[in-house]
């Protein structure tokens, strides 16, 4: 096990909810626009940044940092490789010492983490360049979330308990808890692209499109369901399986949370165009309901992941499960 | 034969989301009052004989206080300007300041409509300057294609942001001590609202017309539209609120070298049967108060 790479990749997601909350303010303050120009901000690389030009560039800031740690982790998780390169063309006298990252697969993830936010740079300035185009601006935000999420699989997949042998457990009742994770991640991902769409629907001043906010409380519903029910089957089928209870646990008391903001950010969102401008409540009420989605999401994933790990499928339940196998077995 | 269904069911839909698409990708933009059609529209000579619609814009009821703007967040905009505040509703003696009046349809004498008949644009630009974090004027009109000057009075940085329905979206940065920015509007649209993204709390709105005759009221609430020809025409006043603002139409019959008066209210009592207009386009509530 390399506790450097699972240290870096920590810092990594970190760094990027970091990056997902400064976004989420440019947008509480309608802020995208307050500057014209891309990469530059006002034809400069460091702006005065005073007025809404503080969340804009701040964000930028914070982006490019996220950028360059992504570039720093993926040349790290190639280390050897990258070494190897070098040595077999004479370029450098010895044989790398530090080993990076062995599994291939964790290397490809990496490297896959790379071009995620490099896209989504581009998005971010595409976004800025055509006055943000609502499906531009969704697709950024939304972007944002997946690369939250394949930051947090690589903390996930290079953790010790990942490493570590973890004892596998037959799946109990004919319900598999790994699919309904699965469907659970899903739903929540379909209502992150739902809430990107609705806030970027409307400014701050502008009331909020009716069927895209029913939507959104109908995903509410839907991810409420699927996540409730998931972590109540593993709370009660893997009983004392810190490794799956633990998230699951968090996952629940994170929902209650976020539908606490969600409830919080309609009511101050609702009245924000008689506001003459964003008004902290406002802002900081909707930025954390932002964040907790995103913690959300990221806790699913890791108890999908770790479920699909330790859980195997229960042959009887199998069997249960698929009607044509049953008949099979009857004839 | 389960899958057939399935296949045609499929290929349907993908079918009718591309349908979808095209259409919105397809959609036309909203006509508004007054749209440069372009065509065959014949350019109106002055005659000398020519009226004027004035009037004045009252405000019943209380208006709701200014709100301050909190400007910590650029304190060059609080130097500037310490008292700054909404500009919704500015009230002097029960007159309503900054509603747009405007012709929005009818004929002349002659029997054409106005909207058939095409008016030279006025070389002159409007100027429209951000002053003490703040936009002069706060509501203005132009003619289809008429410059506008954009002007940073302040010494901080803003970025000027139109975000019309009808017209391309346009968005430019303008630091303190900047050269003045130019731009114009195609096609008609009542009204374009501006915004600074900067500061959020900078707001005005510009009426694009495909004729002059439009005026905003001045602090005592009084406008005046000179140049009319003779006509029968519905003039409507526009105030901002809410999503899209109120309208308020009247018909008014411009006589030769003569004047006609139109007055509007606005507020609580003469809007308590209104509801903010959609889209800015249909009047939902006439008040008769103008002297034909």
């Amino acid at each position: 096990m390399n506790r450097g790479v699972h240290r870096f990749a920590l810092l990594l997601a970190g760094a990027t909810f970091f990056l997902i909350i400064a976004g989420a303010l440019v947008t509480s303050h309608d802020a995208g626009l307050a500057t014209s120009d891309w990469p530059l901000s006002n034809g400069q690389f460091f702006p005065r940044m005073v007025g809404n030009l503080f969340w804009e560039h701040g964000h930028r800031m914070v982006a490019t940092t996220v950028g360059f740690l992504t570039v720093c982790f993926t040349v790290y998780l190639y280390w050897e490789q990258i070494c190897n390169w070098l040595y077999r063309r004479g370029l450098i006298r010895s044989a790398p010492v530090y080993r990076g990252e062995p599994r291939r697969w964790v290397r490809r993830l990496g490297a896959i983490a790379l071009g995620t936010v490099i896209a989504q740079g581009l998005l971010g300035g595409l976004t800025v360049k055509l006055n943000l185009p609502l499906v531009v601006s969704a697709a950024h935000a939304t972007l944002a979330q997946l690369f939250f999420c394949t930051t947090v699989s690589l903390a996930v997949f290079t953790s010790r308990s990942w490493l570590e042998n973890q004892p596998t457990m037959e799946e109990q009742g004919t319900l598999a808890v790994r699919y309904v994770c699965v469907a659970a991640a899903a739903t929540i991902f379909l209502q992150l692209i739902i809430g990107a769409t609705l806030r970027h629907s409307a400014t701050w001043d502008q009331p909020l499109p009716t069927d895209l906010l029913l939507t959104h409380i109908g995903g509410a519903i839907a991810v409420t369901v699927l996540l409730g029910t998931t972590a109540v089957l593993i709370l009660r089928r893997q009983r004392g399986e810190t490794f799956l209870t633990r998230p699951a646990k968090l996952a629940l008391a994170l929902l209650a949370v976020q539908l606490f903001l969600g409830i919080a950010a309609y009511i101050t969102r609702v009245a924000s165009p008689n506001d003459p401008q964003p008004l902290n409540p406002m802002v900081g009420i909707t930025v954390a309901h932002v964040a907790c989605g995103a913690l959300v999401f990221a806790t699913t994933i890791v108890l999908t992941l770790r479920g699909f790990k330790v859980l195997r499928a229960n042959a009887a339940s199998f069997e249960f499960a698929t009607p044509e196998r049953k008949l099979k077995l009857e004839v | 034969m389960f899958m057939k269904q399935t296949k045609v069911l499929l290929i349907f839909t993908i079918a009718l989301s591309l349908l979808a698409l095209a259409s919105a990708c397809g959609k036309k933009p909203e006509e508004t009052p007054g749209a440069n059609t372009g065509t065959s529209a014949k350019e109106y000579v002055p005659t000398g004989k020519e009226g004027t619609i004035s009037g004045a814009v009252a405000f019943t009821g209380t208006p709701p206080p200014p709100k301050k703007i909190a400007t910590d967040a650029d304190p060059a905009c609080g130097q500037k300007n310490p008292n700054l505040s909404t500009e919704d509703n500015v009230v002097t003696n029960g007159k309503l300041a900054n509603v747009l009046v405007y012709i929005k349809e009818g004929t002349l004498a002659d029997g054409t409509k106005i909207s058939e008949v095409s008016f030279k644009t006025p070389t002159a630009a409007l100027t429209l300057d951000q002053n003490g974090c703040h936009y002069k004027p706060h509501v203005a009109a132009v003619m289809v294609n008429q410059k506008l000057n954009i002007t940073n009075s302040d010494p901080t940085q803003h970025n000027i942001h139109f975000t019309p329905k009808n017209n391309p979206d346009w968005n430019q940065s303008q630091p303190n001590g900047a050269a003045p920015l130019s731009h114009s509007f195609a096609r008609s649209e009542i009204l374009v609202p501006v915004k600074c993204n900067q500061h959020p709390w900078m707001k005005a709105y510009v009426a694009v017309l495909k004729h002059p005759f439009a005026a905003v009221s001045a602090e005592d609430g009084s406008f005046s539209i000179k140049g009319v020809p003779p006509g029968t025409y519905t003039v409507a006043a526009w105030h901002e609120g809410g999503a899209t603002g109120t309208e308020k139409t009247m018909q008014v019959t411009v006589p030769a070298s003569g004047s006609v008066t139109a007055d509007f209210a606005f507020g609580e009592a003469a809007t308590a049967s209104g509801k903010p207009s959609l889209q800015m386009m249909p009047a939902l509530d006439v008040p008769m108060l103008g002297r034909h």
